[in-house]
Formats: C-alpha cells, structure tokens, sequence
C-alpha cells in the first residue's frame, strides 16, 4: 500500500493505516528533528507531536505534494516554533554546562575527523533556522530545491539563495575553527 | 562526490522502540479531549441560544407590555399615557381608547387667519318706528 492510499485511510480515522505511515517515517523525522535542535529528548517530543498532528489534520492533506513533503513541513514548522520559544526564554542549567564540558573533553581527544564533525555541529547549530531547515533538508534529507520549496512554501529562488547563504556560513565557520584548531580534516 | 556530504558523517539518531506505543497512548487521550471539548461546546452553545431565548421573552414580557398597545400604537405622536392611567383603564370593563391630541394644530392663532370683512345690506325700506334709516 503506497502513501497516499495510507493517508487516505487515515483521513477515514484509521489507526492501523496511521501506524503504517508511523513506521515508515518515525526514525526520518526524529533523526531530522535531532540534527535540528541537538537535543536526542526533544526531538522524539517533537517527533510525537508531529505525528499527532498528521492525523488530527489528515483532512488537510491534499495530495498535490509527496506525503514526505507533507510531514516535513509539519515537523520543521514545529521545530522553528520550538526555537523561537527557546530563544525567548534561554536558560542554562548546570547540568548542560557539565555535560557540555565532558563532550569538549572528549571532542579534544578525539582524531581529527571528530574535530571536523564537532566544528560542523557547532557551525550548525550557530546557523539562523531560516538557513538551518533548507540546508538540513537539502544536505542531510536528500531533498530536492524544488521539493524544499514545497516543503517551507516559498519560491524556489529563494531556497536556493538560502542554501547558498547557510553553506557560505558554514564554510566560513569551519575555516575559522580549522586556523584556529589546526584540524588538518577538509571536506 | 559534494564536499556537503561531510553532513552524511554526522551522527544519526533513530526513533526510541517504544515511540508507536506512546504516540498511540497519546492520541487516544487527545482524543478523549477532543470529544470532551466538543460535548463542553454542544453544551454551552445550546445553553447561549436558552438564555439568549429567555431574554427575549423577559424583554417582552416586562418591556413592551408594561407600556400598552395604545402606547406602541401612538408611538412618535407625542408623550405616553401615565402608567398609573393604563393600569386604572386596565381595571375598567371597558376599553379606553387613548389618542393623543397636539393641541398646536387644533387651535390655530387669530394673527394667522386672513381678515374678514362683512357687507351689510338693508332687505327693508321700511324701519322700526322711531329709528332713522342709515344708509351704508
């Protein structure tokens, strides 16, 4: 049974059908969601709610876009909403400083290709979510510009302006920590 | 090759094994909710039109009847009738009929009408004894 069979099942209320579509997707979205927020708990939250979502507006679908698309659009604007009530109420506690501490400690030992991944997550996660999602999407998700463009509803010109900006900086960041670490590593 | 697939090096997470069954246990209790939401608004919608209801008969009832059809009927034709007379006429077996009466179009002023001139004419030759004949 293909996707849109699946969600048309799911549009009549069938749990079955949405399990189907859970499974098929689950480990996608949590891995996007994680390389998005960094944070293994909150992206399965996220996940959750994101799932939810695709069966209580499963009448909203339209099948003029992949279903992939579809829940990728539902995931990423979760997510960006979730940063956004992160950045307003920002708090730091002592545990996450520690933690990151023992995760510098062990990134320092590690060889020098860690370094190059340690410096991307970083320069990752200092990137602006209007470059993060269309860079995630494109580079990690195998999506496609105009796939994207469907995804975060916005012309194709401007996904492509955003991933050359999102690389541009990223490039950037990875110059600088690589002068100043001396991480030999180049992608 | 991209120099962009370094991305694929990073580190992949997969969903938790018991990530169905939460999401399951999860709909089902929205589901409770939503079904509670939606009995809580069939409720309170139909309680808005009963007290929407009720005030329109109170409104009828202690408004409009307190003032009397005459004083509907002659509504913009001048002052109502006091409330104390509708409640006499009220008691009486018979049906007054109240029509207000604008008392500066029944008595027209004596400066606004046009002079009136009156011709007398003599129908006699002949006079009471006594009395001269005048001509006019």
């Amino acid at each position: 049974m293909d996707d849109q069979e699946l969600i048309g099942l799911v549009q009549k209320g069938d749990e079955v059908a949405f399990g189907a579509i859970m499974a098929a997707y689950k480990d996608r979205i949590v891995n996007y969601l994680y390389q998005f927020t960094g944070d293994y708990q909150k992206a399965v939250e996220l996940a959750q709610e994101t799932f939810l979502r695709v069966f209580f507006k499963s009448k909203q679908y339209r099948p003029v876009a992949p279903l992939s698309s579809w829940i990728y659009a539902i995931a990423s604007n979760l997510a960006r909403t979730e940063m956004k009530r992160a950045r307003k109420f920002a708090a730091v506690s002592l545990d996450d400083i520690s933690a990151h501490e023992v995760r510098q400690k062990a990134y320092a030992v590690d060889p020098p290709d860690s370094g190059l991944i340690k410096n991307l997550r970083e320069a990752l996660d200092a990137l602006h979510p209007r470059y993060r999602i269309p860079v995630v999407l494109k580079d990690m998700e195998g999506f496609s510009q105009e796939e994207i463009a469907q995804i975060l509803k916005k012309p194709v010109g401007t996904i492509k302006a955003r991933i050359s900006r999102g690389r541009s900086f990223l490039r950037k960041k990875l110059e600088k920590a690589l002068d100043e670490g001396g991480h030999p590593a180049r992608a | 090759m991209s120099e962009w697939d370094i991305f694929k090096n990073l580190d992949t997470v997969k969903a938790p094994p018991d990530f169905e069954q939460r999401v399951m246990a999860r709909l089902s209790l929205r589901r409770r909710m939503e079904r509670r939401r939606q009995v809580a608004l069939r409720w309170s919608m139909a309680g808005s039109f009963a007290a929407l209801a009720a005030a329109a008969v109170l409104l009828n009832v202690f408004v409009f009847e307190s003032k009397g059809p005459s004083a509907v009927a002659d509504r913009g034709k001048g002052p109502a009738p006091s409330s104390a007379f509708v409640e006499r006429a009220a008691n009486e077996s018979t049906v007054p009929i109240i029509e207000t009466l604008d008392y500066r179009t029944e008595v027209r002023g004596r400066s606004s009408e046009p002079e009136t001139m009156y011709l007398l004419e003599q129908i006699s030759d002949t006079s009471p004894r006594g009395s001269d004949t005048r001509r006019f």
